[in-house]
């Protein structure tokens, strides 16, 4: 199966700073934004998650259908919730 | 949470699941299996309003149909086999009293072949309460045929048998403040004017009847039959003994049955039985009896493996729980277990999952768990998109209400419920969908999520034919440079297609595409400066200020007239606004960017501009006393202004272009003021394709520009630097250099000429001149105009040739002779001078002062600022050596080393002047001996020797000094032997005046007595070196000047 990823780095105030499309899937035309939908939508788990865990990695947050929202947060110094790498993996199998 | 029996969830069981409304719901079975299938599309084109103004935000504007539309979907999974609420318990039968045959209308109308199938096929219990009812309509005659039917039907149905009789009022028309029924069922239409025969004691016995039969008869009934079937249940299934052989029963049983499903369950049967107890008994609100019974027959059905009888009880024991308000978990995992069991057994459970799902969507509602809620929804979602719309805009309002609330998902769900209801054709709701996510997106900078919401808004303006309102949208996903081309030509054209159809030009402001940099705005006008060309005007202001120093009457020197006012007047006046003049041009430079991959065309580029004339009064008061003349001005001013925006004031300039994909273009706008005023730059405006008009004002960004404008032309700000006071037109010279080179070999000397014109009838005079590098440009007089060049320099036997111009070598200021006027139709002509004195890139500077003859004219004196720029490569590298010659003390030894530093020209080499009477120079060796070839070709170097004698210190010269001889001296010829060409006289002007500077420039510090000027003169050969000629018409000069004996120790005997 196809996988694609899209990763993106959003930094506070929810931001995208960053935006990468990888993966050997063929592009359509609308996967950016359905992209981009998810992962907006996963900062809110984010959001709440981020508070209660002291782990930088979560994995698997949020899904949509096939596509599972991992999240790396990193520490910021006023902020918990300084930047998130957000990455959204279709699942294989 | 105080009552569970008053939360939504409480209430809508309570509604749905009571007896009393079970008996009216009786007859209405067949009515709502067809609105079952009506239902959706019926709600879904409710039409709720669209809000257009604003998105709704809060919570209690949650569209209030969604309870109705839920209700409904409830309603649709009623009258299962698999449960026992929507079995009746009791049948009212009515018959008129008008009918033939009463009696056997009755026993008709329980007729098993019209009964539901649910009471034929064995399911249910056929043998339920019956009760009769003779209506009698008072309007067809007295009772007493009523009556005398009722007892007929006493004696044949036994005691369950009452008249009622409606409609007696008398003369009919009885006003009912509202409609009776409107309580019980919602959609009884009030527009009719239902019983209007009916008088109040009519109504009170139909209600007292309706009461009558629940309380006395259903609910009774209905308390008999629990009793009944919980001594049954209890003999059979209740105790250990029970429960034992149960389960060993039950083993057997799944071994022979498999296959017969859940038509095994008749109504006899004793699962059934349970299930019916139990249901009875939540209806009559025994949640511990229900759910007791409940959990008694749930173990069965999993056992038996019929799901859909499991599903079902685990959804009733949700409930209990829930109305009992004992165990959260419980509920909800009951509530779980159902959900998922109805999905399992495929499509026929679907609407039964929906209904569990709704009551346990309230479950998770009532305590506040809006986003477990949210995913059950979301979970509820089924193909059909209209049903999947609906729950997921449900969903995204359970993230809205959650604490806190949680908008990412709310938008992103209120996007995929809007996606839905496109797919359904009910583009209202998606409209009013996405437009609620827009409130979320608005700030947002992920640009894809706002590109996908407003171009389908757009879009689906456009198809309800609100095509205002879709500009709008589409708009503001035109500057899409982060788009793929494709997408961005979808965009630009469906934006232009909405445009076309409106059937007008839009007028757009800020309009994003092309993108204007205000950063680049360039505002270039001509006051007093004026400019020769569009690259003089781009110099720095410093420059020219500084070369203006002396042309410039300083304000301090105090003249007595007309002068004076005037700069006290617009120091005061116009202090904080530029000044222009009538007819002509202010230029403004700005940039336009194309950020989309594709190509645009965009035309009449154009300034927008508001100019407000004053009349001629206030400028007759300007010109009056300055004292009281300030308040009355400016009334004056405000009283006359007339704003007018018609083009009678001031033309326009327009620029068509077109830009690629990511092009950047400069624009020169122009504007050019007609009449007197105060003339204000306002923005920019352009017609995007031929639709759409597009508007920048320029004022708009006003805090950004104020650093950059700052930097150049000093401290005022962008919309100070807009606004011009125009002034009454004055004449304007023009200039130009002819014929100027761009590129030339150092030491080219020519002669040029400076052409100035005054196209206006009114003349100047007092012209004055200053040129930024005099090494380079000198001004000739006026009788070398037609001069030959360069045989004008030639050695003139008579004496009698043009002198070395005093001014142009004593002044920095060159003045034209002050009788001189430069009117139209004349142009002045004056010989100028040029020579590349130094390789490299030069700019030159010239600036020309003149002041306008008329005096009663605003502006007194104009500067007209030229500006050059020209490359000068290396030509020939002279150096001299100077050492004393060994055998007499006045004469010196020089060497002269030349270099070709050319890369294709050949020079030769024509002669070599020293300057200074008392020098003269020889040769030592005839010329052909150490200069054969008579021609330096492209990096060649030749050095050569000279006697260069003192003449004054020998004594032959007689001492007859003057200033003029000061650059008289001896010339040797080096050109080929015997040439009869000329020498130049390098006394004469132009040569004298560049060597002056030439002296300036290489001055040393230290100077003493015995340094010795050169000039060394040389003609390019033409483009072939082999045939030897030059071209007559090219003279370079080269100057190496305070050559200086090396010295050396001096010898003490």
């Amino acid at each position: 199966m196809a996988t694609t990823a899209c990763f993106i780095i959003v930094s506070r105030n929810c931001i995208p700073i960053y935006e990468a499309e990888v993966g050997s899937a063929p592009k359509r035309e609308d996967a950016a934004q359905l992209h981009q939908f998810v992962l907006h939508a996963a900062l809110d788990i984010v959001q709440d998650l981020a508070w209660t865990t002291s782990a930088m990695f979560l994995k698997a947050i949020d899904r949509f259908n096939d596509l599972v929202v991992s999240v790396y947060v990193t520490a910021g110094p006023s902020h918990m919730f300084n930047n998130d790498i957000s990455q959204c993996l279709p699942q294989t199998g | 949470m105080a009552d569970p029996a008053n939360t939504p969830l409480g209430k809508m069981l309570l509604d749905e699941i009571t007896p009393v409304v079970m008996v009216a719901r009786e007859r209405l079975e067949k009515v709502i299996t067809q609105a079952e299938e009506k239902d959706d599309s019926e709600l879904g084109s409710d039409p709720s309003p669209i809000d257009n103004v604003h998105a709704r935000y809060e919570s209690a504007n949650l569209p209030t149909w969604f309870d109705f539309f839920n209700k409904e979907l409830v309603r649709s999974a009623s009258f299962s086999d698999h449960e026992a609420f929507d079995h009746p318990v009791a049948c009212l039968l009515v018959v008129s009293s008008k009918d033939e045959q009463p009696i056997n209308q009755f026993v008709d109308l329980f007729n098993t072949n019209k009964l539901p199938s649910l009471l034929n096929d064995g399911a249910m219990d056929p043998k339920i309460l019956k009760h009769y009812l003779l209506v009698h309509d008072s309007q067809d005659g007295t009772s007493e045929n009523a009556t005398k039917i009722l007892t007929e039907m006493r004696s044949t149905f036994g005691s369950d048998c009452q008249l009622l009789c409606i409609n007696s009022s008398q003369d009919g028309l009885v006003e009912h403040q509202d409609n009776p029924w409107v309580l019980y069922k919602s959609d009884a239409s009030s527009g009719q004017n239902l019983g209007c025969f009916l008088n109040v004691d009519d109504i009170n016995e139909m209600r007292d009847i309706m009461q009558d039969l629940s309380t006395k008869h259903i609910i009774p009934y209905m308390e008999q039959k629990i009793r009944v079937l919980n001594q049954q249940v209890s003999a059979t299934r209740k105790g250990f003994k029970n429960q034992i052989k149960n389960l060993w029963w039950r083993k057997g049983k799944d071994e022979i049955a498999d296959s017969s499903n859940g038509s095994m369950y008749t109504f006899s049967s004793i699962e059934s039985q349970i299930r019916v107890l139990g249901d009875y008994a939540f209806m009559l609100r025994d949640y511990e009896l229900a759910l007791s019974n409940y959990r008694l027959i749930s173990a069965d059905y999993k056992l038996d493996k019929v799901w859909k009888r499991y599903a079902g009880v685990q959804e009733m024991m949700g409930l209990a729980y829930f109305l009992l308000d004992q165990s959260r978990k419980e509920a909800e995992s009951c509530m779980e277990n159902a959900f998922t069991t109805y999905l399992k057994i495929g499509p026929s459970g679907q609407q039964n999952a929906t209904r569990c799902g709704l009551w346990w969507v309230e479950i998770l509602k009532t305590r506040d768990q809006f986003s477990e809620a949210a995913t059950v929804y979301f979970r509820i979602c089924s193909q059909e998109p209209l049903h999947s719309a609906v729950m997921l805009e449900q969903a995204s309002y359970c993230y809205l209400l959650s604490k806190p609330p949680m908008l990412h998902k709310y938008g992103f769900h209120l996007v995929l419920s809007g996606e839905r209801y496109k797919k359904s054709n009910q583009i209202k709701h998606a409209i009013r969908t996405y437009k609620n996510a827009i409130s979320v997106y608005k700030e947002t900078t992920w640009s894809h999520i706002k590109d996908h919401v407003y171009f389908n808004i757009g879009q689906w303006y456009a198809y309800l034919g609100r095509y205002d309102l879709a500009v709008s949208h589409v708009l503001e996903v035109l500057a899409c440079s982060h788009q793929s081309k494709t997408s961005q030509d979808i965009f630009l054209r469906h934006f232009l297609h909405i445009v076309q159809k409106t059937g007008k030009t839009f007028e757009v402001p800020k309009l994003q595409l092309p993108e204007i940099k205000i950063s680049s705005l360039k505002v270039i006008f001509e006051d007093y400066r004026t400019y020769a060309s569009p690259t003089a005007a781009s110099v720095k202001e410093s420059i020219w200020r500084s070369l203006e120093e002396e042309l410039i009457p300083s304000l301090s020197t105090a003249r007595p007239n007309w002068l004076e006012l005037h700069s006290k007047l617009v120091t005061k006046k116009y202090k904080e606004s530029n000044v222009c003049v009538a007819g002509e041009v202010v230029r403004v430079d700005i940039e336009f960017k194309n950020p989309l991959q594709i190509s645009i065309s965009v035309s009449s580029v154009s300034l927008i501009c508001e100019l407000s004339a004053s009349s001629d009064e206030t400028q007759s008061d300007a010109n009056s006393q300055a004292g009281e003349l300030q308040n009355d001005n400016k009334a004056n001013k405000i009283a006359s202004r007339e704003l007018s925006d018609d083009n009678s004031f001031f033309t326009l300039s327009k620029v068509d272009f077109s830009l690629e994909g990511g092009e950047t273009i400069m624009v020169q706008l122009k504007v050019t003021p007609r009449v007197e005023g105060i003339l204000q730059i306002v923005g920019v405006k352009w017609n995007l394709s031929g639709v759409v008009v597009g508007f920048h004002n320029f004022g708009s960004n006003l805090m950004k520009k104020k650093n950059e404008k700052g930097r150049r032309r000093g401290n005022r700000s962008l919309n100070d630097n807009l606004k011009f006071v125009v002034i009454k037109s004055l004449p304007k010279l023009e200039g130009f250099i002819q014929p100027l080179p761009t590129t030339t070999y150092a030491g080219d000397v020519r002669h040029l000429v400076l052409e100035l014109r005054n196209p206006s009838e009114c003349a100047v005079k007092n012209l004055k001149l200053k040129v930024s590098h005099p090494r380079f440009l000198n001004m000739g007089s006026q009788e070398s105009l037609d001069v030959e060049f360069p045989s004008c320099l030639e050695k003139k036997t008579e004496h009698q040739s043009v002198q070395p111009n005093p001014n142009s070598i004593s002044q920095p200021v060159f003045t034209f002779p002050e009788d001189m006027l430069v009117k139209a139709e004349t142009p002045l002509l004056w010989p100028l001078w040029f020579r590349a004195a130094v390789p490299g890139n030069i700019s030159l500077y010239l600036t020309i002062y003149y002041e306008i003859e008329d005096t009663s004219s605003t502006m007194r004196y104009r500067t007209l600022r030229m500006h050059h720029n020209l490359q000068v490569l290396p030509s020939l590298d002279i150096s001299f050596h100077v050492s004393p010659c060994p055998s007499k003390l006045e004469e010196f030894l020089v060497q002269m080393d030349v270099i070709n530093r050319t890369s294709t020209d050949s020079f030769q080499v024509h002669q070599l002047s020293s300057v200074g009477e008392q020098w003269n120079i020889s040769l030592l060796q005839p010329v052909d001996t150490i200069f054969p070839s008579q021609c330096l070709v492209a990096g060649q170097a030749l050095s050569c020797f000279f006697l260069l004698k003192n003449q004054r210190k020998s004594g032959i010269l007689e001492d007859k000094t003057s200033s003029t001889s000061a650059h008289l001296g001896s010339v040797v010829r080096l050109g080929p032997q015997g040439s009869t060409e000329p020498l130049f006289d390098t006394s004469i002007s132009p040569l004298a005046d560049f060597h002056h500077f030439e002296r300036l420039h290489q001055e040393i510090s230290h100077q003493g007595d015995s340094t010795v000027d050169f000039i060394l003169i040389s003609r390019p050969l033409k483009s072939d070196p082999d045939s030897g000629t030059f071209d007559s018409l090219q003279l370079f000069s080269h100057h190496s000047c305070h050559c200086r004996q090396v010295p050396i120790p001096k010898l003490r005997i």
